[in-house]
């Protein structure tokens, strides 16, 4: 991988994830001559303009059409290509999930998904534009790695990292534009492995994506309170990286898993679903989307009334603390 | 409502029509809105709503009501306007456009009560639903027609031709799709993107396929959905309708960088101005 372009992480933060994502896909296929970037008509909104005209015969727009996007893509993984198709979050792992499952999945094929504007971001744009489940979706689909970056760097790094591994991995990209920069510095990142950003004894929360910096200050409020918090930045959802959560489990007294997504399927379940098989473990609570569609609001307003704010998650904690 | 409207009088709706887009589009501010795709359906959407469906704003529950379902839901605006303008919602909602928790979402999201059959916003999807509906009549042995306005770009997507075949098969007669044919989709020109010939798609679903030259064109849309609506073919009917995106202001027209944007004083102001004067 080439350096970690820490020079243009303050640009990146202000711009959002779709510019972390156009910019590094043009990175990576300057190292990756056997790489190519397939979209369904979202080039200017992917921010995949500048691939397009840098790398013309390594980018291919199959059209409104997702489905046939995805086997498309599959076919050609399934020759060594190595394709990254760029969908959104609400629409991509949903439509096509029978192709994620049966192409992707079942051939265990080295092709990669990414989708922006997971979660809420899309605010005003209402329900149908809104990714809620898509972790669910992929998780439930055996061979694949889903990961879900926190930050600038982060997303450069996945997107370099997933080229490295052989195998279907869905990528979910949140945080628009104004997203804070988690790691001003370089740091080790390897899919699987969590990072603790924060140590703390009392309460742990374990955040996914771009909540990251809502889990750091809220864990800050908390320490102010007396409560030693510890911060999981679990950017691989699947697999779950089962040796931070056993650390957590026997150090911490409450969990609080953090994610932009139904409670159903996502982290916290994730989260759960490893959880249960041990006795004497502390309590968790999931902050969460909550299992409903969504009022129609701009980000910053649905994040409050999920309780996914700082002060939301801070409060939830202590009350359950 | 409905029937009896003259030319000169949905004129003049389609006019207050396209002030309406603009003007809860500018009130959307930051949160942006999609002007172009709005502006190339305000002639086919005003047609519908003062002319040629059966409807009642005032009992919009009403069973015999002919149905209208918007599958390019990002063309919410037209929708709006139309129903708006036909008093399904209050004219003091438009500065609520996109505010948080308003009913008048980036794309449609059914609210009976106010007009909206279907929520579509995902592209595709609306049409196939339409289909549902108009077999549904049949099933009721109610009269009543189906209307679906259908984007060019919308039908680079496999559920149209799969809903559309359906169509045919089960003889849906009551259904009129209109094809938006405004050229542009959102990453470009729709013949860049996937160039097909959409009449010999539609034909060869099964479908009674008229087209019309200027979609934007107050009597030729009109003269071809009452057609579509009287016409004994047996067969579901599509309208390829070619229009101009961002129709009526100059500096959206056919632009592919009005599909969706922050529109800001100076560009407002101009177009009022170009609204007005025309
Ligand atoms: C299933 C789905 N895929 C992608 C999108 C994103 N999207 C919104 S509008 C649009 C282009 C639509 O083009 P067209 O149907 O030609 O309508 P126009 O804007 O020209 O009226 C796209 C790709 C979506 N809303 N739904």
């Amino acid at each position: 991988m080439s350096n970690a372009p820490i020079d243009k992480l303050k640009e990146w933060s202000k711009q959002g994830h779709r510019n972390v994502l156009g910019d590094s896909l043009v990175m990576l296929a300057a190292e990756r001559p056997e790489m190519c970037t397939v979209t369904a008509d979202l080039t200017p909104t992917a921010r995949l303009t500048g691939f397009r005209d840098t790398y013309p015969d390594r980018f291919f727009d199959v059209g409104i059409a997702e489905q046939n996007m995805i086997d498309f893509t599959a076919g050609l993984a399934v020759e060594g290509v190595l394709p990254y198709a760029v969908g959104l979050a609400a629409i991509v792992p949903m439509r096509p999930a029978e192709q994620m499952r049966v192409t992707l999945g079942y051939m265990n094929l080295n092709a990669k998904v990414v989708c922006i504007e997971a979660g809420v971001r899309f605010g005003p744009l209402g329900n149908t534009h809104y990714a809620m489940d898509d972790i669910a979706v992929v998780r439930a689909i055996p061979n694949f790695t889903v990961i879900s970056p926190s930050d600038p760097l982060q997303i450069y790094k996945t997107i370099f990292a997933i080229a490295d591994h052989d195998g279907p991995v869905y990528v979910r990209l949140t945080g628009g534009p104004g997203f804070p920069v988690m790691y001003p510095e370089d740091f080790d990142f390897q899919i699987g492995k969590a990072i603790e950003y924060k140590e703390g004894s009392d309460v742990a929360f374990i955040s996914t994506g771009s909540m990251l910096g809502a889990a750091v200050e809220a864990a800050n409020t908390l320490e102010g309170k007396g409560i030693s918090t510890r911060v999981v930045d679990m950017h691989t959802i699947k697999p779950i990286d089962t040796d931070m959560l056993d650390k957590v489990f026997a150090e911490n007294k409450l969990v609080v898993t953090v994610e932009e997504h139904t409670p159903i399927g996502g982290l916290g379940a994730a989260v759960a679903e490893y959880k249960t098989g041990f006795e004497n473990t502390p309590k968790q609570v999931m902050a969460s989307l909550g299992d409903k569609f969504q009022k129609l609001g701009d980000y910053a307003f649905l994040l409050k009334e999920n309780g996914l704010t700082a002060a939301g998650l801070a409060n939830l904690a202590e009350a359950n603390f | 409502m409905g029937n009896n409207n003259t030319v000169e009088f949905i004129q003049e709706k389609c006019a207050v029509m396209r002030r309406d887009v603009i003007e809860m589009g500018y009130i959307a501010g930051g949160r942006g809105a999609h002007f172009g795709p709005a502006l190339s359906s305000i002639e086919i959407m005003a047609s519908l709503f003062f002319n040629i469906m059966n409807h009642d704003p005032k009992n919009p529950t009403m069973p015999d009501r002919d149905r209208f379902v918007q599958s390019k839901g990002h063309a919410c605006l037209s929708y709006y306007s139309a129903l708006i303008e036909s008093g399904y919602i209050a004219k003091d909602q438009k500065s609520t456009f996109k505010q948080d928790e308003s009913i008048l979402s980036g794309h449609p999201s059914r609210n009976i009560e106010h007009g909206i059959e279907i929520s579509s916003g995902s592209l595709g999807n609306g049409f196939a639903v339409a289909c549902g509906m108009a077999k549904a009549a049949k099933i009721k042995k109610e009269n009543h027609k189906v209307y679906c306005l259908v984007g060019d770009g919308e039908c680079n997507e496999g559920i149209i031709w799969e809903a559309a075949m359906n169509g045919a098969k089960n003889k849906l007669d009551n259904l009129v799709a209109i094809v938006d044919r405004n050229g542009v989709q959102l990453a470009g020109k729709t013949s860049d993107i996937m160039d097909v010939d959409l009449v010999a798609l539609w034909k060869a679903a099964g479908w009674e396929v008229l087209v019309l030259e200027d979609g934007n064109d107050l009597p030729s849309i009109l003269e071809a959905l009452e057609k579509m609506k009287n016409s004994k073919s047996g067969k579901p009917h599509a309208i390829i309708a070619n229009t101009t995106k961002g129709k009526g202001i100059s500096f959206m027209e056919g632009s592919i960088n009005w599909h969706a944007r922050v529109m800001n004083k100076e560009q407002y102001e101009q177009a009022i101005l170009e609204l007005e004067s025309n």
